[in-house]
């Protein structure tokens, strides 16, 4: 087929005109989308931001004319290269996709066959739509493909399956199969959204060089704000199916006229200027001390007879919490918080250290003790769907830890369980239903309920926000500093987002490779951080305020190597664009600094870049901190 | 290459020990049901003092574990034993032959007689599982590829309706239409490759229910996975999404279904079917064997069967993990 859409410099690639999509259930027809209009330039970056149930991911499918009933586009057409998208045969598209307009989901690890190496899917794409290629010759472009994407050793990845490659790893690869083919616009919907900011902030420097590169038109719709301003020449913002606003990136930033848009520009939390106090570390009693803590898996060997190899995913942890504290642990996907989480609830024992939870060695507590023990301290996590039981009444979930420990008569249970409900915002009518129906966040407060109702001293809270939007994840940090207040609670937060660690938690250790490498009290760890990788991680916070750590400074390159082959000497110094010759010789120690902070980093804090907190500009001009191109 | 071996040796070894309790069990059951096997072997009519020599010089008075060391020792060279009952020929000796002293050599070794058998039973096999495909696949395959629309309903009610078909009364039935009435095929006995066709027949009855059913919910959970959509977007086209990919992934599900449930089915088939049809197969040596007592074809039957199952299900395995391999085993 002849390439149709030249189109002529200044002319649109794409023109989308009065498109709706609605949704037909057996309740009736629900607006998804109502009358969508835009433009896409050639060799331009478009943002289109939203909220969860904006319909951004619909739009995003729609651009691609991928509308599966339920759904059903109901008026409107995308033009593109002089054809109406949606009123085109079924071959005509399949030969437009892939060819002319790739796409990019949300999903990379389930995006591919999971059974066939990547990179034969991928030259299998290649083929179909080029099949003119030889096949060394379509060979030879995606391994030169893979590595422009900086996957490491690309021609052995090329072999290597899907399960193989991390999150990242895989959007990378997914980055590779829809340019290898040249496509003149592309369509990315939400691809950083799985991703540690690390690696979001990797992918959007090298979406970007890869744009101006292979000439390609963007899509990027995300529901971070700080993310698609880093990237976008223009934005518009989707609200409920609704384009309420469109604007070039800094002129949306700087004036935004919709007050949709200036709600959306207020949720983005702040972390340096305009942050709120963060609260202060505790003097109380110590409750939990973690000592020299260590967890090894052993996981089969594929290319050796009998041979088993150690994942060494938790390698001598140490720290202390306060009664009544805030303790935060934060680390990117596989640096050990999870194990760390198991390791702390007593769910699974160290191979060596202790954990000790007023003095008590937990490891050694069996029966009745052990159960007493679980009764005061409880692990909250992320999904709060799989975490209730479908068939029983949400009063009775609530109240199982009660009939489980026979800590209540039967007959004050319901009085119980019903004030817990309201103590956590929950409506005591709900006692006697079902949880369907309920929202993610109602699901967490019944969780959270579960975990009150037995009084507890200290929570666990794994990720348990991560789920959840900005704002349901505001209520409840309200709600659990006012549990604190009133029941001296201490917690241990265990999370990615810094950005909520930075409000709540009043120290913060930061793990990689399975050790803490960092801890210190939140403002000098965000004001003056003294380790390399810590920096890294808030140079990469997607935000929409000037940054003190700059990213063309701190962006690692790359992903912490893996966990069964850990390299001599300082873990991080791969990456570390700090590193010197001792860092390969000998591994750095934890090591207290005149800030009060503890490091594990040779430099001790002072080979790094001065940090100027008070030069912060209180609402940036976020084109200028767009990283330069290599 | 290295998991391959890894893979086998563990397996192998794993398999043997199955087999090798498996045996026990079956060994020893057979020598504490009622019933003195020296009595069958020589006969009702034998008097009692060459009974009890011949036992003793049989080895048949020694404790069981003794009994089942040596038995294990002549598996291990090849030998199962011979059969108390059939001759040399192969047809079952009777009476008091032996009145005046046994002598083993005088009865069929059992390896031989399973060499014989084993061919017509594999054939069978073979044959009914080549007309269950044949069946089930376009069936389960158009189910699967339009779920909810009409091959998927035809899925259902062709597998309801052989599932309720007792394999007995279709054999009779297809003897009666086939055999009897339009003398197309012959049905009872074996004389030619045509005298495996109607017994096959029955066997895929029974067997491709089971198939259509899993081939159809397996088909169609793949179409559902994100990867088959995304596919299509990418710029693949959906019969090479279904028959690269859908397949490919479809088939674990159907391989583990296979090792686990068909062979056993399979197995039990065959006893019925070749009973039915008189096919001199394992299936109709065994159930004579069952008749006659003759307990060294059944020990040796049941031995090899589990051992039958612990490889094929080991292969299964294998090919599952090397086509999926994300499988540890």
């Amino acid at each position: 087929m002849a390439p149709q859409s030249m189109s002529k410099p200044g002319s649109p690639l794409m023109e989308v005109r009065d498109l709706s999509v609605a949704m037909r259930s057996e309740s009736g027809v629900r607006p998804i989308l109502n009358t969508i209009d835009l433009t896409v330039m050639p060799r331009s970056v478009l943002g289109i931001i939203g909220e969860s149930g904006s319909g951004k991911t619909v739009l995003s499918r729609a651009l691609v004319n991928w509308i599966k009933p339920p759904l059903a586009i109901t008026s409107g057409s995308v033009r593109y290269g002089g054809r109406d998208l949606l009123a085109l045969p079924e071959e005509e598209m399949a030969a437009l996709r892939g060819r002319e307009i790739a796409y990019i989901g949300a999903n990379p690890t389930s995006a591919l066959d999971p059974t066939v190496p990547v990179g034969h899917q991928i030259l299998e794409k290649l083929r179909a739509v080029a099949p003119q290629l030889s096949r060394q010759d379509a060979r030879k472009r995606i391994i030169d493909t893979l590595d422009a994407v900086r996957i490491p050793s690309p021609a052995k990845r090329f072999d290597e399956y899907p399960f193989q490659f991390s999150g990242g790893m895989m959007q990378r690869a997914l980055i590779v199969d829809a340019l290898v083919s040249n496509p003149k616009l592309l369509i990315a919907d939400n691809i950083t959204q799985p991703l540690d900011v690390t690696v979001a902030a990797q992918i959007l420097r090298l979406l970007r060089d890869l744009q101006k590169d292979f000439d390609t038109a963007v899509v990027f719709i995300s529901s971070a704000l700080g993310i698609v301003s880093e990237i976008a020449d223009d934005m518009i913002v989707l609200d409920r199916g609704h384009i309420v606003e469109r604007q070039p990136v800094n002129a949306l930033l700087e004036k935004p006229e919709h007050g949709y848009t200036r709600e959306l520009i207020a949720k983005v939390p702040k972390i340096w200027t305009g942050a709120a106090e963060p609260p202060a570390p505790s003097a109380q009693n110590v409750v939990l001390d973690v000592r020299d803590v260590e967890k090894t898996y052993e996981v089969r060997d594929r290319n050796a007879i009998f041979a088993h190899r150690k994942v060494q995913a938790v390698r001598g942890v140490s720290f202390t919490v306060r009664r009544g504290e805030n303790f935060g642990i934060i680390g990117e996907s596989g640096c050990g918080k999870s194990t760390l989480s198991r390791l702390l609830s007593c769910l699974e024992a160290p191979n060596r250290g202790q954990i000790l939870f007023e003095d008590r060695d937990i490891a050694t507590l069996r029966g009745k003790d052990l159960l007493a023990l679980r009764r005061r301290f409880q692990l909250l996590l992320q999904d709060p769907y799989n975490a209730i039981a479908a068939h029983s009444s949400i009063g009775r979930t609530i109240a199982e830890p009660l009939l489980i420990h026979g800590l209540v008569p039967r007959r004050e249970i319901r009085k119980r369980v019903s004030a817990v409900m309201s103590e956590v915002g929950l409506s005591p009518s709900l006692y006697d239903q079902l949880p369907v129906g309920l929202s993610a966040g109602q699901r967490q407060r019944v969780n959270i309920a579960r975990a009150l109702v037995l009084e507890p001293e200290l929570l666990i809270l794994d990720e348990t926000l991560s789920a959840l939007d900005q704002v349901e994840q505001a209520k409840l940090l309200d709600l659990f500093e006012t549990l604190q207040a009133r029941r001296g609670i201490t917690y241990v937060y265990i999370s990615h987002d810094l950005a909520m660690v930075r409000r709540v938690c009043a120290r913060i250790a930061v793990m990689y490779l399975g050790r803490v490498v960092e801890l210190s009290d939140n403002e000098t760890l965000f004001a003056s951080s003294s380790h390399p990788y810590t920096r890294a991680l808030l140079s990469a916070v997607p935000t929409v305020e000037e940054k003190p750590y700059k990213t063309e400074t701190y962006l690692l390159e790359g992903e912490p190597p893996d966990p069964i082959d850990i390299p001599p000497g300082c873990s991080f110094r791969t990456r570390c664009p700090f590193a010197f010759d001792r860092c390969a010789r000998e591994d750095p120690r934890l090591t207290l600094l005149s800030d009060g902070s503890l490091s594990a980093c040779h430099l001790e804090g002072s080979g790094l870049p001065a940090v100027d907190i008070a030069g912060l500009q209180p609402v940036a001009t976020v084109a200028q901190t767009r990283p330069v191109a290599p | 290459m290295a998991f391959a071996i890894e893979f086998f040796l563990r397996r192998i070894s794993q398999g043997l020990v199955i087999v090798l309790l498996v045996a026990f069990v079956i060994f020893t059951l057979l020598r504490i049901v009622p019933g003195d096997p020296i009595r069958i072997i020589l006969g009702p009519m034998t008097p009692a003092s060459v009974l009890e020599q011949t036992a003793k010089d049989l080895g048949l008075r020694d404790p069981i574990l003794v009994q089942f060391g040596r038995f294990v020792g002549q598996v291990a060279t090849g030998d199962l034993g011979r059969s108390f009952i059939r001759g040399l020929q192969g047809g079952s000796a009777g009476g008091s032959q032996d009145a005046a002293g046994y002598n083993p050599e005088s009865r069929a070794s059992v390896a031989e007689l399973i060499g014989t058998a084993l061919p017509y039973s594999l054939q069978l096999a073979g044959l009914g599982i080549l007309f269950a495909l044949l069946v089930a696949v376009p069936i389960g395959m158009a189910a699967g590829l339009r779920a909810g629309k009409w091959p998927d309903r035809l899925g259902l009610y062709v597998s309801s309706l052989f599932v309720s078909l007792p394999n007995i009364w279709v054999a009779v039935v297809l003897i009666f239409l086939l055999s009897a009435k339009a003398d197309l095929l012959p049905a009872i006995g074996y004389r030619g490759f045509s005298y495996t066709i109607i017994p096959a027949m029955v066997v895929a009855i029974e067997l491709s229910p089971v198939m259509i059913r899993a081939i159809s919910v397996s088909v169609a959970a793949n179409l559902g996975e994100i990867y088959y959509d995304v596919g299509m977007v990418r710029g693949l086209s959906r019969w090479t999404m279904i028959f690269k990919h859908v397949l490919r992934n479809a088939a674990v599900p159907l391989l583990n279904l296979f090792g686990a449930q068909m062979i056993g089915m399979l197995l039990g088939g065959l006893f019925v079917v070749e009973y039915i049809f008189s096919y001199p197969g394992v299936g109709m040596l065994t159930i004579n064997a069952v008749f006659q007592r003759d307990f060294p074809i059944i020990q040796a039957v049941a031995i090899l069967a589990s051992g039958a199952l612990v490889a094929i299900n080991m292969l299964v395995d294998f090919t599952s993990t090397t086509i999926d391999r994300r499988l540890k085993f």
